[in-house]
């Protein structure tokens, strides 16, 4: 039959795009490594990783909501919410175990998102306007309660630091394995459990879900604290992993992670995307960074590069898209 | 205890002041497959929602195998085995086939994680015996409209439905795929499940079902054995009166060719078009749905361009690329969706009139508003729409009187050529009249005009030649006068046999 | 039906309706002068000598000004249904021109227009992807605002420029007649854009397009074309906007400045009464709403709020001035359906008649006191009726919803009872 063949072509064309990312993550590696040999150790790679890190974790979180075909720009406002409100009580009670901290994180970085949750799922308001409100206010009152204070090496625990700079086995830091375990809880969430695929149905057709009985302000509600407990998380492992805190961390980060879920195949109309796109995303934004931090003097150049590699990477999806248009067109043209 | 396995009795159901169900009744009996007919918005899928759970009804009684139950969502209706396959389908494009059948009832361990192996073996068994072509793996939006129909019907099945719903299911099928539907649906109905089979052919229901009931704005009119009703009468009940009286006389003199389509194409949708409309005519563009007609007309009117052809206009021939050009050589389209492509619901009547040529009230760069309200005011009187006053929004308007200020929008614009999209679609039958009437008046004014219309018997009734497209081309042209439906129903659907390889 | 006949007289649909003041008094932008109002006698109240004391209220004026050629431009983006997050970078970027230009050594008149050409060019590199290629605007100005202000990162690294025409600091600082310079072309600029969008073709067409893109289409409007155009008069009131900014920095700029600005005049705009989704608004209640911005902010400042606590206002404004529209008696109904009529709308429905025919009576009993021609005991007796009447209505109503809502628990109960089971 005719059509299983044209369905196969489609299927290959599909798939190229983590095909097309992967080979341009491995040029670029290739060019890395012509110029700055001294990238390839060990080291230097983990270290790229392990500074790169939140913004995996941000990107999975972000991704979620993107795909329900919202967008949440708060992130970067409720990491540096949730790492103040954290270093201080850890600042100031420096006996509590290390593990307290992670989990009051996650709550408050719930929280953050529970109320992005809130006005975008129940109150219908454009996700894009309610989210800039909302990093308005997360971002005022991390400022309010670090009472414009910087934390520094010295007042941060052990039992703190550990979440992201320890080395499991003498190599890697924990905070890797923390994404990696995030990566993989996330592919299982959004691949294999109801709640997880719902996000994606409510993303690709509102009325269909709706008739199959899904409640659209609940997922959304659902998409939105996650990723706000994501953001939160990285709140915490961002100021464990350097050590230092002030109200301003985490400015901007909401588009770099914006950029990774894009550059990993994220449709920005919702329904569409997968973890694994995201980590190859994640890896070719990592690289670049660091590949930028690396070269002299062209460490002024990071933010435009980000720029126009997002702009080139959704007019990609979109050229894409419309030649798929344009066969699937043919095809029709075919039975005609 | 109950000779039906369903019946619904006194059902209403209004959505903000809009009435979409008027206590209708329905009897469905064990086994049976019951045709439910009716124009478009007689309530029909309203309907099949409140059967199905997906609204509750404002009140009424649902009766399943004699006893009460009340729906609170669409997991309540599949637990009691009742599914439904809706018009358009309503599947997820991006989500797979396999995905497509079990949203909603997941085969899950007991972590609450995905058996996808098992779902993919379930969704194969389910998928082999309607079809052997559909791949379970692959995105529903890679099927075609048949396929994802049958996709539907697999879904409905993993459910163990007793009561299956079957929303105009032929609606866009081919000869043969209708055929193929038909079967299964009989394997279906002698595995013991009853039907509901929503459709607007009378073929469907002639072929397949033993019982029909009527619906008509909203309202329960009646039940009939199939075999007990004639075809005149059944129609008298759909539309509310008999065929005879429908259509206004026409005065209008035909003149001269205006508008001549020549062979035009456009990759995907149609191959080889040609037709010419004439002055103070008619002519009617026909076809099943899907068949490339509203396709043609965007292609006209500039929101295509086709790939190749002509159009001459007066003997000129013209480059159309984009309704803007098409407006200033003078054709006019009424599109088919009023509410996302005709009217601006929000604004006020008469900036939705001047919407189409607001060049003619700018005066000194200023927008003349009292010049736009009186021409807005002179054209809705001479329509006689219905409104408040002209600057209500179009939203507090019924279909019909939004229908009429589409009209004048495109009758402030200086045209020749009027294009009318299925103009009387989800109008009421009294509004329909008055649709018809303007459109004899403006003929009898020297447009000609080009009319997309499904429905037979308008087109017989009000067109002077008739063209009829099959499958993106043209499959006939006929004139009015002598041609039956029946000539017209054979040319949109013949030989479709031989193009399935 | 049948009044569709030709012989129905032509319709009266003049609008009859005038000018109507107590609707007016109530509109979006009569409260926001309230607002203004209120801050301001607030302001007066706390702290008198400041108030009265001179150039205060010019300079808190002239504080909020810098932002309002973006407010300007920005009403335009969002009656298309667009946004664009990238007018504070292309206020730098702009302003970076303008600086370099005036470095060189150039007349002012070059460095000016330098500043609006490449404000025009930003804005037609967003326009063009945004209308052409067909991106979705939030991401591609997202991108942009990154990439322009990149550009200055690049261009001027840590360095300052510091030489800007002379009347920069004028219009950002002086007073004419004592009303400040920068106000008084705020309300030019509005003027302008009044016309522009209320009562030009060009600003109907944006209220179609913002409506529905795709029936604007359908009449004849090109779409992408107008897009781009209100992407470039963006591009250039941030080019206006760099005179402002600059000026009010005392003619200085650096690649890190004017953060945060597209938030505050976005936050401007809905709180003007534009509307996110497009379609709706108008350009003074914008115009009040930077006002009210500007005074809020100095207020805040004056009771020992700081820069960043003022954030957090900004943001549950911009939040509530978008709820607001929301909350609307639609919404009243349906929460009292769901929680006063447990969603049966039979009782719903009766309640409503019931109330109608309770506030008809009433107004019948009113009727009958004024009515002075019925004798004093006829009326006594008829009022006394109507009330019986309204009491027994009042009864029968509260027996009927009780039954219903017993049966619907009924139902509820076996429904659960059912479907537990399976």
């Amino acid at each position: 039959m005719e059509n299983a063949k044209n369905k196969s072509f489609v299927g290959k064309l599909t798939e190229s795009r983590n095909f097309g990312l992967v080979l341009g993550l491995i040029v670029l590696l290739l060019v890395a490594a012509v110029i700055t040999p001294s990238m390839y150790s060990l080291n230097s790679i983990i270290s790229m990783l392990q500074n790169n890190a939140v913004y995996g974790l941000l990107a999975i979180g972000e991704m979620m909501v993107i795909i329900t075909a919202g967008i949440d720009i708060s992130i970067g406002a409720t990491l540096s919410l949730v790492g103040v409100v954290c270093c201080r009580l850890m600042a100031e009670n420096p006996g509590v175990p290390g593990v307290v901290w992670v989990l009051l994180a996650l709550v408050l970085g719930a929280l953050c998102g529970a109320f992005n949750g809130l006005i975008v799922g129940y109150f219908k308001m454009v996700p894009m306007i309610a989210t800039l409100g909302t990093m308005y206010i997360f971002r005022g009152f991390s400022f309010l309660f670090s009472g414009g204070q910087w934390w520094f090496p010295h007042q941060f625990t052990e039992g703190y630091q550990a979440f992201a700079t320890l080395r499991i086995f003498g190599v890697v830091p924990s905070i890797l394995v923390i994404l990696v375990v995030v990566f993989i809880l996330a592919a299982l969430f959004l691949g294999y459990t109801s709640r997880g695929r719902r996000i994606y149905a409510i993303g690709t057709n509102k009325e269909s879900a709706q008739i199959a009985g899904i409640k659209e302000e609940k997922v959304t509600f659902l998409a939105m604290t996650l990723c706000g407990m994501l953001a939160g998380l990285s709140g915490m492992l961002y100021t464990a992993n350097y050590a230092t805190c002030s109200y301003g961390i985490g400015e901007g980060y909401e588009m770099t992670a914006i950029a990774i879920c894009i550059l990993g195949g994220v449709s920005i109309t919702g329904g569409k995307g997968k973890v694994d796109g995201v980590i190859i995303g994640f890896l070719m934004m990592a690289v670049i960074t660091y590949f930028i931090s690396l070269l002299p003097g062209l460490s002024v150049w990071s933010d435009a590069i980000q720029g126009a590699i997002i702009i080139a990477a959704v007019a990609l999806n979109k050229f894409t898209e419309r030649s798929a248009e344009k066969r699937a067109l043919k095809e029709r043209s075919a039975l005609i | 205890m109950s000779d039906y396995i369903l019946e619904l009795k006194d059902v209403v159901k209004t959505f903000g002041g809009v009435t979409a169900l008027n206590g209708v009744q329905f009897q469905l009996k064990q086994g049976e497959i019951h045709a439910l007919m009716g124009e478009n918005g007689a309530g029909k899928s309203t309907f099949i929602k409140v059967i199905t759970g997906v609204h509750q009804p404002d009140s009424g009684m649902m009766l399943l195998e004699g006893e009460k139950i009340t729906l609170r969502s669409t997991e309540d209706s599949a637990k009691l085995g009742i599914a439904a396959i809706y018009q358009h389908v309503t599947a997820f494009p991006d989500l797979s086939v396999t995905e497509n059948i079990f949203m909603g009832q997941e085969i899950k361990n007991k972590l609450g994680i995905y058996n996808w192996k098992l779902m993919t073996k379930r969704a194969k068994e389910l998928i082999e015996p309607l079809s052997k072509n559909i791949d379970v793996s692959k995105p529903m939006s890679t099927l075609s409209v048949a396929q994802q129909q049958l996709v539907e019907i697999a879904k409905a099945l993993s459910r163990d439905a007793r009561i299956l719903i079957m929303d105009e299911p032929t609606a866009s099928l081919s000869r043969r795929e209708c055929e193929e539907l038909y079967q299964i649906t009989e394997r279906l109905r002698d595995d013991g499940v009853s039907i509901i089979f929503i459709t607007h052919k009378f073929e469907d229901m002639y072929r397949l079902a033993t019982r029909v009931t009527v619906f008509r704005d909203s309202q329960y009119i009646g039940a009939w054995d199939v075999d007990k009703i004639s075809n005149q009468k059944l129609i008298a009940a759909m539309v509310g009166r008999e065929l005879t009286q429908m259509y206004p006389e026409k005065s209008a003199k035909i003149g001269d060719v205006v508008l001549k389509v020549n062979d035009i194409s456009k990759e995907g949708y149609f191959k080889n078009v040609s037709f010419d409309v004439r002055k103070g005519e008619i002519l009617a563009l026909t076809g099943l749905v899907g068949a490339g007609r509203t396709e043609v007309c965007q292609n006209i009117f500039g929101i295509m361009t086709p790939d190749a052809g002509s159009f001459e206009l007066e003997g000129q021939t013209v480059q159309i690329k984009s309704p803007i050009d098409a407006l200033k050589y003078g054709i006019g389209l009424l599109p088919e969706d009023r509410q996302t492509q005709g009217l601006i619901n929000e604004l006020p009547i008469y900036q939705n009139v001047s919407s189409a040529d607001m060049g003619k009230f700018v005066k000194g760069g200023k927008l003349d508003v009292s010049a736009e309200e009186q021409k807005a005011i002179e054209l809705c009187q001479k329509i006689q729409l219905k409104a408040k006053d002209i600057s209500a929004p179009p939203s507090s308007l019924s279909g019909g009187n939004q229908q009429k200020v589409v009209f004048a929008k495109l009758l402030n614009c200086d045209l020749k050529v009027l294009i009318l999209d299925e103009p009387t679609k989800g109008i009421d039958v009294g509004a329909k009249y008055s649709i018809y009437e303007i459109m004899n008046e403006l003929t009898a004014n020297g447009y000609a005009i080009i009319m997309v219309s499904s429905e037979m018997p308008e087109v017989l009734g009000m067109a002077d030649r008739i063209v009829v497209m099959r499958n993106g081309r043209v499959a006939g042209q006929f004139e009015a006068e002598g041609t039956t439906q029946e000539m017209i129903l054979e040319a949109s659907l013949k030989q479709e046999e031989g193009r399935e390889n | 039906m049948s009044e569709n006949k030709n012989t129905a007289p032509a319709r009266d649909l003049t609008v009859k309706q005038g000018f109507k003041l107590s609707k007016f008094l109530v509109s979006w932008e009569m409260v926001l002068v309230y607002i203004l109002l209120l801050i301001n006698l607030v302001l007066m109240a706390t702290r008198t000598n400041l108030y009265f004391s001179g150039g205060t209220v010019q300079s808190i004026i002239q504080s909020g000004m810098d932002v309002c050629p973006l407010v300007l431009g920005m009403i335009l983006i969002l009656m298309l249904g667009d946004i664009d997050v990238s007018v504070a970078a292309t206020m730098i970027f702009a302003s970076m021109a303008t600086g370099l230009c005036c470095q060189a050594g150039m007349p002012a008149i070059v460095g000016v227009l330098a500043g609006l050409v490449a404000g025009g060019l930003c804005g037609a590199f967003n326009g063009f992807f945004v209308a052409y290629v067909g991106m979705p605007a939030v991401i591609v100005t997202i991108a942009t605002s990154m990439l322009f202000r990149g550009i200055v990162k690049i261009v001027l690294d840590v360095n300052v420029l510091k030489v800007f025409p002379s009347f920069y600091v004028t219009i950002a600082w002086s007073n004419i007649a004592g009303i400040p310079l920068a106000l008084i072309l705020f309300l030019v600029m509005s003027a302008g854009f009044i016309f522009l969008l209320q009562k030009s073709k060009f600003g109907r067409q944006l209220y179609i397009i913002g409506n529905n893109a795709t029936c604007a289409q359908y009449s004849g409007i090109d779409v992408k074309k107008t897009k781009l155009i209100v992407f470039i008069l963006m591009g250039v009131m941030c080019g206006v906007a760099s005179i402002f900014f600059v000026g009010r920095m005392g003619g200085s700029v650096s690649s890190t400045m004017g953060t945060g600005y597209e938030m505050t005049a976005i936050a401007i705009c809905v709180l003007g009464g534009v509307s996110t989704n497009g379609g709706k608004g108008k350009v003074y209640g914008s115009v009040i709403a930077t006002l009210i911005m500007a005074f809020l902010t100095y207020t805040l400042g004056l009771l020992e709020v700081d820069a960043n606590s003022r954030k957090i206002v900004t943001g549950f404004i911009l939040i509530i001035a978008v709820l607001i529209p929301n909350v609307n008696r639609q919404l009243i109904a349906n929460l009292k359906l769901k929680f006063i009529y447990k969603g049966n709308k039979n009782v719903e429905a009766l309640n409503i008649k019931t109330a109608e025919e309770v506030k008809a009576l009433r107004a019948a009993i009113a009727e009958l006191q004024k009515d002075s021609t019925v004798s004093d005991a006829d009326k006594s007796a008829k009022i006394k009726k109507n009330e019986e009447k309204i009491v027994s209505l009042q009864k029968k109503c509260k027996e009927q919803t009780a039954a219903w809502l017993e049966e619907q628990r009924e139902d509820e109960r076996k429904a659960k009872e059912r479907f537990a089971a399976k």
